[in-house]
């Protein structure tokens, strides 16, 4: 495993891990803008970007764009979050330069007027979707109701009125803000030829004005309300939990993730053995969301809306149990071979191994070896656990509910 | 030239292997012959029931021992089931695999399947059921291959919630565990491992599980054409399935290249027509599904209700237009897309252990990647259109969850 930077004048990083023994190879742009860095006016903006971007540009148009990608076999794609619109392929090691090379085209879009009105649509049916799914309704709000004003708590879909109010020109005003080549890194990883990826990037980005870019970054440490939504639709009970986590440049993160594994994996954790064990809940889950300059921890659970005081009882019981007495050493130990586990597996993906560098990228500046996260994964003591849970307050939570409405 | 492993026990179970090179992780699947179309009429469910019972207490270990078990090994476990199988299996770093095979051996073989924790794993199963009411994307495609397989083909796994009420802790496990029948078990294991040591840990921990004549399904008609369940949510999902031929056919590969020029990626014409051009939706898209004794091609896709019925009738349209012709530049694409994904799902040890599992369940044999190549490649555009035209897409299955109904124009 090889690990190279190349950076351009105007700001741009190539950053790669190569992998001469992988099948495959993955490219991907890591734009550094999401929700969090929109105003309310223009909600839903990145991620409308993040569809417009597959429209083309003179050399291509959609339709020539997807074909592009589907000559070579790619798998790929784009998402948006809060703070970051990646787009990405996996492709076999001998079309990697192509790939790159169309991504390195496609982030200079001609973000046509025509294709933007169209596009409104099938945003408008994919906001539709997601309110067909309530385990993405209930984390939506929760984050919003959470975060309470603060910017973290903007939605990446927009709602429909915003996407309607959205014009052409706000967008491509936020494109030139936003898609400067300082605020984003082209990131490769498997079997590559670096000279090569490099070669383009001189050729097809040098070009690119660098744009002086700024985020807005304040810790929240959440609203703590509460709040439900009756609709008459469903059959269970949707409960979303945040309570305050570490961000993602915070060296306890890696005591994050063993924290909201001990309490909340799917399997084997608190949660699974005082809740889904029992059948009070048929799912009751934590995960760690670490981001820029804060962060968050989640706790979706879905259960019947006549066990959901029950289940939250226990919650409680746990959470404050956790806050005062800490984790035991077993504990430690479990989550820590669960963990690693997992990473053994997603790392063998040059996929996988590309996420979690350009993400490295964007929120360190730096290159994370796989071994260094192994060893900070090890190194996590049950003291350096209980300080956390107290430190975060894991008891005080924003809890936001989607069930039922009174029959 | 790519090489396989196998082994078969006196019992007929059979141990299939593919190395993968360059990795440090390992993983198996027990395909355990009892699918849902095993279970007696009225007992749908009692496989979810038992699939989570077995794990929940086997051998010397009670059932936090049992996990607790698993996790120290640092498991990434999986189970599935259908028509056919449950299958359940994990996948680890490759110094864990024999210490995992011992505690699978332990649930198939000696599940505790205690009383008192059959009353959590039942109530779970109807949790279940009642959670994929919330989640109509998922449930129009259940409700959808339920009617267009013949009965019992197409049953649900997730089972139903008035015939789970009725199940008892006896029968149940009967039903199941009856068909934990080693002549048809089908292991497949991939990624770093010794075959030899494999098959002596296998002859070890199942080589006097005795074998069982199994009786052959039988099969009765399909259910109705169109079905529309009301749901006062914010799309109507739409399911479409059509009847084609089976992985054994010597037609499949025509079959699976029209599938991918209709909906392999991007440029593909679903995508295109329905997306792309008319913005009616935002997920669209065409699979092929195949059990060992039917097939189809299976449709979804999710659109406001002002734009269900222009939906459904481009879908359809683009079905029959197929047959019209397809471009070479197309059936590159849809080439290229076939065969990256068949290589690129080789990467995963996860991945490959299901895979030969299921080719040796489905056809006896395991296709190699050159195989798959060879016939992709040499399938032509010609080949495609002429199949279709003697073969063309009439019978249609369709099902709609939404506020609105709509009609199927055939």
């Amino acid at each position: 495993m090889e690990f190279k930077t190349h950076t351009l004048d105007n700001g741009l990083t190539v950053v790669g891990e190569i992998n001469k023994a992988a099948k495959s190879a993955a490219v991907g742009f890591f734009v550094k803008t999401g929700a969090r860095d929109e105003t309310l006016d223009i909600n839903g903006v990145s991620h409308f970007l993040e569809h417009m971007l597959f429209k083309g540009n003179d050399r291509y148009d959609a339709f020539e764009v997807s074909q592009a990608f589907d000559d070579m076999g790619a798998k790929f794609n784009a998402f948006t979050s809060e703070e970051n619109t990646v787009y990405y392929a996996a492709v076999l090691p001998e079309y990697l330069e192509q790939a790159a090379r169309l991504w390195m085209s496609l982030m200079r879009p001609s973000l046509r007027t025509d294709d933007f009105n169209i596009e409104k649509n099938v945003i408008k049916e994919e906001i539709a979707m997601y309110q067909d799914l309530p385990m993405f309704d209930v984390l939506d709000s929760c984050r919003n109701l959470h975060f309470d004003g603060h910017p973290c708590g903007n939605s990446v879909l927009g709602t429909v009125e915003s996407i309607d109010g959205l014009t052409d020109q706000q967008m491509r005003q936020y494109f030139d803000r936003r898609y400067a080549p300082n605020n984003m890194a082209l990131v490769v990883a498997g079997n590559v030829q670096w000279q090569k990826i490099c070669a383009a990037a001189d050729e097809l980005c040098e070009k690119w004005q660098h744009m002086e870019t700024e985020r807005q970054i304040t810790d929240a440490s959440g609203s703590g309300k509460t709040k439900r939504k009756a609709k008459p639709n469903l059959v269970r009970e949707h409960i979303c939990l945040m309570s305050k986590a570490v961000s993602a440049q915070d060296p306890q993160k890696y005591a994050a993730v063993i924290l909201a594994n001990i309490i909340g994996d799917s399997r084997g954790s608190r949660y699974y053995w005082e809740i889904v064990d029992k059948a009070l809940a048929e799912t009751a889950v934590m995960e760690p969301d670490t981001m820029d300059g804060t962060g968050e921890f989640f706790t979706y659970i879905r259960c019947g809306e006549d066990k959901a005081e029950q289940v939250m009882t226990i919650v409680n019981k746990i959470l404050k149990d956790i806050e005062q007495n800490g984790v035991t050493d077993a504990e430690i130990e479990k989550a820590r071979n669960k963990i690693l586990g997992a990473m053994v597996l997603k790392n063998e993906l040059p996929m996988g191994r590309l996420l979690d560098l350009g993400l490295n990228w964007n929120y360190l500046g730096k290159y994370i070896p796989i071994d260094d996260d192994i060893q900070a994964i090890r190194q996590v003591t049950a003291g350096q656990v209980h300080e956390l849970a107290r430190q975060c307050n894991i008891s005080r939570y924003t809890r936001y509910s989607v069930g039922p409405a009174e029959k | 030239m790519q090489k396989f492993d196998k082994h078969v026990l006196k019992n007929g179970m059979v141990i299939l292997g593919e190395p993968i090179e360059g990795v440090k992780s390992a993983a198996f699947d027990f395909m355990l012959p009892a699918g849902t179309s095993r279970l007696p009429q009225g007992a749908s469910g009692a496989g979810q029931v038992v699939s989570d019972w077995i794990f929940r207490g086997a051998g010397d270990y009670d059932s936090k021992a049992l996990n607790d078990a698993m996790d120290s090994l640092g498991l990434q476990r999986g189970c599935s089931l259908d028509n056919a199988h449950i299958t359940i299996g994990a996948a680890m770093e490759h110094a864990k695999l024999d210490a995992a095979m011992g505690l699978y051996a332990d649930v198939i073989r000696r599940p505790r399947l205690d009383e008192k924790q059959f009353e959590p794993a039942r109530q779970l199963a109807i949790d279940g059921v009642k959670a994929m009411e919330d989640d109509p994307r998922q449930r129009v495609m259940v409700e959808l291959r339920e009617r267009f397989y013949p009965e019992p083909l197409g049953r649900n796994p997730i089972g139903r919630i008035d015939e789970l009420e009725k199940l008892q802790p006896g029968n149940t496990a009967l039903f199941v565990t009856q068909n934990f029948n080693p002549a048809n078990i089908i292991v497949g294991v991939a990624g770093k491992y010794d075959f030899d040591k494999v098959c002596a840990k296998m002859e070890q921990l199942f080589a006097d599980m005795e074998p069982a004549e199994q009786p052959d399904v039988q099969i009765e008609k399909p259910g109705p054409k169109y079905t529309h369940i009301p749901h006062d949510g914010a799309q109507v999902h739409i399911g479409l399935m059509t009847p084609t031929v089976r992985p054994d056919d010597e037609n499949y590969y025509k079959v699976r290249l029209a599938v991918s020029v209709l909906s392999g990626g991007m440029s593909s014409r679903l995508f295109t027509e329905v997306r792309e051009k008319r913005g009616l939706c935002y997920a669209v898209g065409a699979s092929y599904h195949a059990l060992k004794e039917a097939a189809g091609i299976a449709c979804y896709a999710g659109t406001l209700p002002d734009s269900a019925q222009e939906t459904a009738d481009v879908i359809l349209t683009e079905f029959d237009r197929l047959k019209e012709g397809i471009s070479e530049a197309e059936m590159q694409r849809a080439r290229a897309g076939l065969k990256s994904a068949m290589i690129m799902q080789g990467e995963s040890s996860g991945s490959r252990a299901m895979a030969i599992g299921g080719d040796y369940y489905m056809l006896g044999r395991i296709r190699s990647i050159d195989e798959i190549r060879e016939k992709v490649d040499s399938t032509t555009a010609d080949d495609v259109v002429e199949f279709l035209r003697n073969n063309s897409f009439e019978d249609f299955t369709a099902l709609t969850i939404g506020p609105k109904e709509i009609e199927i124009k055939r």
